[in-house]
């Protein structure tokens, strides 16, 4: 086989799987602090991309200030559906949050993806570019915003870690995904916590949505593809691995792009899933699973 | 005179005998009353449309109502629930098509495959717990979606395969009949497990996972059968709707229709098996009669889901409790 | 300084606590002691804000805390270290000491209060950088003190210190306890260990089946017939 093939597919994939590492760093960390399995996380990203074809097309914003409107809407959207649905879910939930919370999850992704629909119809709005221009890596030519996304993708993982290990409110947050009493003993607002960190998962999806545009315009069942891939990486390497969940992304990444390349669109979906299956089949702790969260066995 | 009286007092005796009885096997009144208006249903309704809804939301109902027996028993939502159902559809489907075989015994193949799958997946989910199940579940039902949109030779992908009637002389009152009597045989199965020992087991798994496995409910063999008894009944349910409707397309096996089975049982409330056939027959006439709603339909339920979980969990279920709770005190309080 | 009237708490619909009160006066040191089950803990949390007390009333330097959320309750001056610790495993012994000063915006005074818990428990300072998680047990508890003190506390609540802790470690911890208490820091500790409890507290109350049975000093406790029969265990 031709090495510049394979040279391509790895770079697509590896590309690609910057977005799938940042909406599972999203998912981990939802799960992590907040024990939701997050199943509307699609949604957010279908709202970033909205989001950034109005300022960027509409409003005729330049394409940093849009990414910028892009994170900013959809972490205030993360924020108002916390305080909206999982805060008082919180509050009146009796055990068995996980479940609870899961559901409210589809709840939402449903509501949203309908009302994405009715508000905008099925239209897919899509641009041909942020940037305009193209990038040569190995030989390769690429166009700037597939190299732009991933580096946007890389800059948002990066900066949450920086927030997360050095900052104070980083470490709360940390602390609260470690013991919840704890957290409330040093005085730490668990409720501002919680509604922090949803925000921060919905700006990355967000973020993740309006920065690949250009590679998948926005339309209201946009979300699912990068829902259903995210959550794969998510199980294979453990939930609420933050790390593993960056490493994951790339395998996810590769993985989907060579398998397109051999079998073409419709079996890549069957052959994912088909090894997923067969990862849990085999190891059910998840690639790396070491610190398994109480929910494993 | 005097006769007429005291046969008439035999045959309400004889009646109260025969409703108490069936009250014991789960036949509660309102239900039993419910069967009756369905089954005279044809007496008062002459629209061949309305009864098509009757027969649309008895197959929801009965969905739902399987659907919860793993939902609101062991705890584990099966996400992939649309999945199974097309899987059963398109197995009777293919087999009629491309066999030729009474499409009967196809369903019955359906049902025997979907269990299988459903076997398989639950076997896969052993090791895991609640959510786990939840999302194994969800990725075996997009599996099975891929794999219905990607065999296009076969399946004819998105463009639907045509199935023929169950039988040529079916009417719409043949189908309802037909779903009414599954309805009563599937709950009338379920309700037995869940009021023998294995239902107890059930609720111990479901509600606290260790303490059952410390108690030495064997939580495997739970799981696996009471997974594969949903799935079985999804399986007939789907190949029965595949012949009702006349086309089979991937979409059948769309998330969205998990959630509205899922939203259903959980409006009905959880572990009460009815609750989602009666939410059925409430939520899709509603839907069906304000034509502008259909679009709305989806952000609907899943409104009235979350509304459910975060401000209600125990449903409709819940309000027919409080009633009976109600009505007992009145009585207590005339006594 | 603390004030707790007629409190009733429990979990669910199991009532644990009977018409508690009891009050703590700016520094004293004081014990609540009793059985196991009795519902010292319980009271604790009640006290601290991690369980919504059914009825009563809490007051702390004069204001209302009753139902007030933990976190709330530490911003107003109590620090709770519980029997279980509640440490951040997966973070280090630095990181656990700087939560601790959560509240506290002001990067000199988090730096004094360090060095004052790294002057108390110097085993802490040896092992800065190491996992909360693998420390040792007696470690742990210090940690858990220390981490209790960083946020300079008014008045510092105490499940259980001795727990599972060799002799000698629970002396140092009476010992650093004392300490405390002479530097002005007022103090409520749960103790199973009775004896050395009262020789080192001011007062002490004794709670049995959710309700305070007596209440005295410590001194006059020590010889209480019923307390030397049942608690103190000689004739
Ligand atoms: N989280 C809980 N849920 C339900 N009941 C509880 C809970 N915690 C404690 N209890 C019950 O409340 C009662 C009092 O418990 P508590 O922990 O306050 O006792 P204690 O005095 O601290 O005992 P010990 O000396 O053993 O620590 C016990 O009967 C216990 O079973
Ligand atoms: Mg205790």
């Amino acid at each position: 086989m031709d090495l510049a093939i394979i040279q391509d597919l790895l770079m697509t994939g590896f590309l690609r799987g910057g977005l799938y590492a940042s909406m599972a760093v999203g998912l981990a960390l939802v799960f992590g602090v907040m024990n939701i399995c997050h199943f509307a996380h699609g949604e957010y990203y279908v709202l970033g991309a909205y989001c950034a074809y109005f300022a960027f097309v509409t409003l005729g914003l330049n394409p940093i200030l849009s990414l910028l409107v892009a994170s900013v809407l959809s972490f205030l959207a993360g924020a108002i559906s916390e305080k909206l649905l999982f805060y008082p879910l919180r509050k009146r939930s009796k055990g068995e949050w996980i479940m609870n919370a899961f559901l409210l999850t589809a709840g939402l992704s449903v509501v949203l993806q309908n009302l994405f629909r009715v508000f905008f119809g099925m239209k897919y709005r899509g641009i041909t570019q942020f940037w305009k221009t193209t990038f040569h890596v190995l030989g390769m030519s690429l166009p700037a915003d597939r190299i732009i996304a991933f580096f946007i993708a890389m800059v948002a993982i990066a900066a949450l870690w920086l927030f997360l290990k050095k900052t104070r409110i980083g470490r709360a947050i940390r602390a609260v995904s470690q013991d919840e009493n704890g957290a409330k003993l040093v005085g730490i607002n668990l409720d501002r916590i919680q509604t922090l960190t949803f925000a921060l998962g919905s700006m990355l999806a967000g973020l993740g949505g309006a920065s690949m545009l250009s590679l998948s315009p926005a339309y209201p069942y946009a979300g699912n593809k990068p829902l259903i891939s995210s959550w794969f990486v998510v199980t294979i390497v453990g939930l609420g691995n933050v790390p593993g969940a960056i490493v994951g992304g790339f395998i996810v990444g590769i993985f989907e792009s060579v398998s397109f390349f051999f079998l073409g669109s419709g079996w890549q979906d069957v052959a994912s899933l088909t090894l997923l299956i067969l990862l849990l089949l085999f190891k059910p702790t998840g690639l790396f699973g070491t610190q398994i969260k109480s929910v494993w066995e | 005179m005097q006769t007429i009286i005291s046969s008439l007092n035999k045959i309400g005796k004889i009646l109260q005998r025969a409703i108490g009885s069936l009250n014991t096997i789960g036949f509660s009144t309102p239900f039993i009353v419910f069967i009756i208006l369905i089954a005279c249903a044809p007496l008062y309704i002459k629209n061949q449309y309305m009864l098509r809804l009757l027969v649309v939301s008895l197959y929801y109902g009965i969905l739902a109502m399987a659907f919860d027996f793993t939902g609101g028993f062991i705890n584990a939502v099966n996400f992939g629930y649309a999945g199974f159902v097309g899987l059963g559809s398109y197995t009777s489907a293919l087999l009629v098509v491309y066999t030729g075989i009474n499409p009967w015994l196809g369903l019955i193949i359906a049902m025997g495959v979907t269990a299988s799958v459903g076997f398989l997946t639950g076997l896969l989910t052993l090791p895991l717990r609640g959510i786990y199940v939840s999302l194994m579940s969800w990725f075996v039902g997009l599996t099975l979606m891929a794999l219905a949109s990607a065999l296009v030779e076969v399946t004819r992908g998105a463009r639907g395969l045509v199935v023929s009637p169950i039988d040529e002389s079916a009417t719409i009152l043949t189908h309802l009949y037909i779903l009414l009597t599954l309805m009563m045989v599937i709950y009338f199965i379920l309700r037995l497990i869940i009021n023998s020992h294995i239902g107890l087991a059930f609720k111990a798994i479901g509600q606290n996972y260790d303490a059952a496995c410390a108690s030495g409910v064997n939580p495997t063999k739970y799981k696996l059968f009471n997974f594969t008894l949903s799935c079985a009944c999804a399986g007939l349910l789907g190949g029965y709707y595949a012949h009702f409707v006349g086309i089979v397309t991937p979409d059948v096996m769309d998330t969205g229709h998990t959630m509205e089975v899922m939203a259903l049982s959980y409006i009905g409330g959880s572990g009460s098996l009815l609750g989602g056939v009666f939410a059925a027959f409430l939520l899709l006439p509603i839907f069906d009669s304000l034509k502008q709603l259909m679009e709305y339909r989806l952000i609907i339920y899943g409104m009235l889901l979350i509304l459910v979980m975060i401000f209600y969990p125990v449903g409709l279920n819940g309000l027919y409790q409080k009633f009976l709770q109600f009505i007992k005190r009145k009585k207590e309080t005339k006594l | 300084m603390l004030e707790i009237e007629n409190l009733q708490a429990g979990y669910d619909r199991l009532q644990v606590l009977w018409d508690v009160s009891m009050h703590i006066r700016e520094g004293e040191f004081v014990a609540l002691i009793g059985a196991n089950g009795a519902g010292k803990t319980t009271t604790l949390r009640a006290i601290a804000g991690l369980l919504t007390p059914q009825g009563g009333c809490v007051r702390f330097l004069g204001e209302n805390i009753t139902g007030y959320p933990a976190h709330r309750i530490c911003q107003a001056g109590i620090s709770f270290i519980t029997e279980e610790l509640n440490l951040f495993q997966a973070m280090s012994v630095e990181e656990n000491l700087l939560l601790g000063a959560y509240l506290c915006r002001n990067q000199n005074l988090i730096k004094t209060n360090l060095d004052k818990v790294f002057s108390f428990f110097p085993i802490l300072a040896e092992r800065r950088k190491q996992l909360a998680g693998t420390l040792s047990g007696g470690e742990r508890r210090m940690l858990a003190l220390g981490r209790g003190l960083m946020s300079n506390p008014r008045l510092l609540v105490v499940d259980e210190p001795s727990l599972g802790l060799a002799p000698i470690i629970v002396l140092t911890v009476f010992k650093t306890l004392q300490e405390l208490h002479a530097q002005g820091v007022t103090l409520l500790l749960v103790e199973q260990n009775v004896t050395n409890t009262l020789q080192i507290t001011d007062r002490a109350y004794l709670l049995e089946r959710g309700k305070i049975t007596l209440a005295a000093s410590s001194k006059e406790l020590l010889e209480n017939e019923y307390l030397k029969e049942t608690y103190l265990g000689k004739r």
